[in-house]
């Protein structure tokens, strides 16, 4: 999202091209076509998986959105997996935004120049790390170990009135939260670059004028960062939640693969990704049309969120130039 | 203000009060550790793939033929995998980059402000949030239920997934490119697809070869596109058009549910193996964007 | 030339091109060898059933000893992808460990399946407990297990067909399919066949099982969540928790004797079953046999009974007969049963209805 604008309108003199070679006209369509294709794209997925998709929206009419996902009793209510998808990525959301928010205002407002560039290394080697690469490790790996903390937290609170069937026992390595933790790790990459990107943003003459006046860091940033960069930042957050909703494979590694709609985040769940990637090979018929048909939800809901967010920050970025 | 020598204690009047200090204290403490608590994952991550890949990972082990999963790592190996991925990574590149070079050159020197463009420009960046595993389906639905899996489909799911990346990364380096270069070639007489390929092309050429880069790093470990386009198989298929296929990260995939320590170890192995490639790719576009690229931000 | 920069920029450009996509499109089939008529070449695509999964990866390097330029690939994914995937006709065989249920006989179109019984072989009621190798079961106690009824290892129900065990309060995690799975079917079959009253998720390849327990894809999955979380138990086929470490239970059969899971008491089960005209037959709960364990059972390979090609139907017939021929010498060493004598007589007298 670069911020500069350059207009590359600067055209040949007329005089000498009345009618312009077929050469030059035809690298126009090409690059027309080549821009087109990016709508084709996106107006063919719409189609071809709603196409798919109708059986389920049918079959099951309003009922889309029940509790119940039951193949052999020819159930499929999207519910357990609507939800499944929103905690994950809300558990990613809470646990990874203090974090990058801290990382990107690290690098723009207390680290000389010099030591940015290897912290940015660090952000951009999280990055990328595959996915499969943070499942495997998510399942061999870290939900053996986790499993051992959920297990103290667990036995902890179990009874306790709000954290008891939140945290309590029993608890399972592969859970909501495992996913949400391996979530959010992948994301924190994506919010970091895009915060810091608005944040750099912010003129040096108001953070100045802050520091002239005697604020501390903190207030500075306070007082003048956060204003004027919180729609910027709101709109990377939307942009972390919805890589978050979508991402696959680390999560139907770590999630449990139970299709159930609880309050117990330390439980085996279930989310919309990981049920098309797990039983997509085998379904026929309508089960294969009601996880078509999550895949089509799911192109909505990020397609949704993408929409806002950049509409939010382009109408932050505007506000803050007018400023 | 100068300090009044009057045995006032000095700082008084230009240091915070201490409250606030300590307050600016912990918020900088919080901020580096919320550095440390990346860092270590990170690092955790790294370091397993490491330790238990590289045991597995040596010549043979690259280019042997995938073993029953129950057989120990040493025996066998990942190559197929490792053809697929080049294989089919390597087709999705050819057809994205220059699609989205070209469509980088319409929005930024023929699309200019009008409402097509900047309308292409915004579904090319809401394009790269459609979840990867959307793009396996819709390539299944309009491909392999006509034509059947193969190499192809998945490099059409891939090439898919890359598209928006490489435009919005070469759209931003020829933004970068000064006007005065286009229009000096406009003043020789140039018309405009010339000035595009021949000046404005290599102007940003490195910009665009590491956005490229970036792209097919990305590419080469995504594994959900290839679920339903490429049917994951254990023998190596040279012919990347037609039958199916496999790829390091479907490999990954297949063996991080398998209770065999041998599986296991391979997909460790194979999983070192995938880091390295996007690893190597991410430091060869560093390097590039480091020497040859002419206008950087 | 007018533009003999742009020429020779397109010409490098195409060069490079046609050099990439040739490279990626060039093929090198296998020749077959010389001078032997019998030498078919060709690849054949098979997914399916995960119990049969060693099986078929352990022949198919086999094979290629006596047909090398055969390439056969079993991709796995559980019987229901591999009925899935037959209707679809992506593969040429699936492994199946039940027949086409009635609510997808509609994918087939009346084409004709022929039912080829490869292997036989427990499912293991497997667990993991550290300091209990040898813990005995009956139907009603793994029904109430897996329905979520019994929720910890030192319930009654549990301590008192164990006499003498010091079971700990460990919670059980129940560790089950998450892809549809001829397992599934076989067990649920199990308990539906022995302890009617008692279990009440019925028989299928997807069960609609406690909210709290663990899937997992394909029988290593399960094997793999059983091995990893302490207080897990799971159903597993036998070659797979053989092969993983697992421990597995005693499980109490029609005669009242309890059964370790083993190659022997499979086949003791295998041959009761009264097997149909189609081949297909069902070995679980064998009456009539002390010996037999209770949770035995089998699977197929499922092929279309017309072939669309001579090609096809001759690679099928060569490798389906070698699995129903020397093939089956693999078995035992790999934990499975061989097929009962009639059984595979029966099978290898239908591979003359493959047709093209």
């Amino acid at each position: 999202m670069s911020t500069v604008t350059q207009d590359h309108q600067a055209a040949p003199p007329s005089a000498l091209s009345q009618r312009r070679p077929l050469g030059d006209r035809s690298f126009q369509t090409l690059a027309l076509a080549a821009g087109l294709l990016v709508l084709v794209i996106l107006v063919l997925i719409a189609v071809s998986t709603s196409q798919q998709a109708s059986s389920w929206f049918s079959h099951e009419g309003t009922k889309i959105f029940s509790k119940t996902w039951n193949p052999a009793a020819g159930q499929f209510g999207a519910l357990s997996f609507i939800y499944g998808t929103a905690i994950t990525a809300l558990i990613a959301i809470v646990l990874s935004v203090p974090v990058s928010l801290g990382i990107a205002l690290l690098l723009t407002e207390v680290v000389p120049r010099r030591w940015s560039r290897p912290i940015v290394s660090v952000i951009d080697l999280l990055a990328v790390v595959p996915s499969v690469v943070w499942g495997l490790w998510g399942i061999l790996v870290f939900a053996p170990w986790i499993q051992h903390i959920y297990a103290s937290i667990g036995s902890g609170v179990t009874g306790v009135p709000v954290l008891g069937p939140l945290f309590g026992a029993p608890t399972s390595g592969a859970s909501f939260f495992t996913a949400g933790i391996i979530l959010a790790f992948m994301i924190t990459p994506i919010i970091t670059s895009l915060s810091r990107e608005v944040i750099a943003t912010v003129p040096s003459i108001d953070r100045e004028g802050a520091y002239a006046l005697g604020a501390t860091r903190l207030e500075m940033i306070r007082g003048v960062v956060m204003p004027h960069s919180q729609g910027g930042i709101v709109g990377a957050v939307l942009l972390g939640l919805g890589r978050a909703m979508g991402e696959t494979i680390a999560v139907a590694l770590v999630i449990g693969a139970s299709a159930t709609i609880t309050p117990h985040l330390f439980a085996p769940g279930y989310n919309m990704p990981s049920v098309i990637a797990n039983e997509f090979g085998e379904a026929t018929g309508v089960f294969r049309a009601g996880l078509m048909g999550l895949g089509v939800l799911l192109f909505v809901f990020t397609i949704i969120l993408n929409v806002v967010a950049r509409w939010i920050v382009a109408r932050s970025a505007r506000r803050g130039r007018g400023a | 203000m100068a300090a009044v020598s009057t045995g006032q204690p000095k700082a008084d009047l230009r240091e915070p009060a201490s409250w606030r200090r300590t307050k600016n204290r912990i918020t900088t403490v919080l901020m580096v550790l919320s550095l440390v608590v990346v860092i270590i994952p990170l690092g955790f991550v790294l370091y397993t793939v490491i330790a238990k890949g590289a045991s597995a990972i040596s010549w043979s082990f690259l280019t042997s033929s995938i073993p029953p999963s129950v057989l120990p790592v040493g025996i066998g190996g990942i190559g197929p995998a490792v053809v697929g991925t080049l294989e089919i990574t390597g087709l999705a590149t050819v057809m994205a980059v220059p699609l989205g070079i070209l469509g980088a050159i319409y929005l930024n020197e023929y699309g200019g402000r009008g409402p097509l463009a900047r309308f292409i420009g915004v579904m090319a960046d809401v394009m790269t949030g459609v979840p990867s595993i959307v793009m396996g389906l819709f390539i299944y639905s309009i491909w392999v239920l006509h034509f059947g899996y193969s190499g192809l489909a998945g490099a059409f799911a891939l090439g898919a997934l890359m598209l928006p990346i490489v435009i919005r990364s070469t759209d931003e380096m020829l933004r970068l490119v000064p006007d005065s270069l286009r229009e000096g070639s406009y003043a020789l007489g140039a018309t405009k697809a010339r000035v595009t390929l021949t000046v404005v092309l290599p102007a940003a050429v490195g910009g665009i070869v590491s956005g490229a880069l970036l792209a097919v790093a990305r590419a080469a470990g995504e594994t959900a596109p290839l679920l339903f386009t490429i049917l994951a198989v254990t023998s190596v298929n040279t012919n990347v058009f037609s039958g199916p296929n496999t790829s390091l990260p479907s490999q990954i995939f297949a063996n991080a549910s398998s209770p065999y320590v041998g599986a296991q170890g391979r997909g460790w192995g194979a999983a070192l193996t995938l880091i390295a490639i996007a690893f190597i790719l991410m430091i060869v576009a560093r390097v590039i964007t480091a020497r040859f690229a002419k206008y950087t931000r | 030339m007018r533009y003999p920069h742009v020429h020779r920029v397109t010409a490098v450009a195409v060069t490079i091109g046609v050099t990439a996509l040739s490279l990626a499109a060039c093929s090198s089939p296998a020749k077959p060898g010389p001078g032997s008529s019998s030498q078919l070449s060709g690849t054949l695509n098979a997914s399916g059933s995960t119990f049969q999964l060693t099986f078929q990866q352990a022949a198919i390097q086999t094979f290629k000893s006596v047909q090398p330029s055969i390439t056969v690939n079993y991709g796995g994914g559980g019987s229901g992808k591999g009925r899935t995937d037959l209707s679809s006709g992506t593969v040429g065989f699936a492994g199946s460990d039940s027949p086409i249920p009635s609510d997808e006989m509609s994918n087939f179109k009346g084409k004709t399946v022929l039912y080829f019984p490869v292997i036989i072989g427990p499912i293991t009621v497997s667990y993991n407990l550290s300091g209990h190798t040898s813990l005995k079961m009956t139907p009603t106690v793994i029904a109430d297990i897996f329905q979520g009824k019994i929720t910890k290892w030192n319930d009654p129900a549990i301590a008192q067909i164990n006499p003498g065990a010091k079971l700990p309060s460990t919670p059980i995690t129940i560790a089950r399919r998450s892809d549809s799975s001829g397992t599934t079917a076989n067990f649920s079959l199990f308990l539906q066949d022995a302890v009617p009253s008692v279990w009440k998720l019925g028989s299928s390849s997807t069960i609609n099982w406690p909210a709290s327990s663990r899937g997992g894809d394909g029988n290593g999955g399960v094997a793999q969540i059983i091995k990893s979380t302490p207080g897990a138990i799971g159903y597993v086929d036998y070659a797979d928790a053989k092969a993983s470490g697992l421990t597995y239970a005693s499980v109490q059969n029609a005669a009242g004797d309890y059964i370790a899971p083993s190659v022997a008491g499979a086949t003791a089960a295998a041959q009761q079953a009264t097997v149909a005209s189609n081949l297909t037959f069902a070995a679980v709960w064998a009456h009539n046999s002390s010996t037999a364990y209770p949770i035995t059972y089998q699977s197929w390979d499922l092929v279309f009974a017309k072939q669309s090609s001579k090609k096809t139907a001759d690679l099928l017939k060569a490798y389906l007969g070698y699995l129903l021929g020397n093939g089956q010498q693999l078995l035992t060493s790999l934990s499975y049963a061989p097929l009962p004598a009639n059984i595979d007589a029966k099978a290898k007298a239908q591979l003359s209805k493959i047709t093209s």
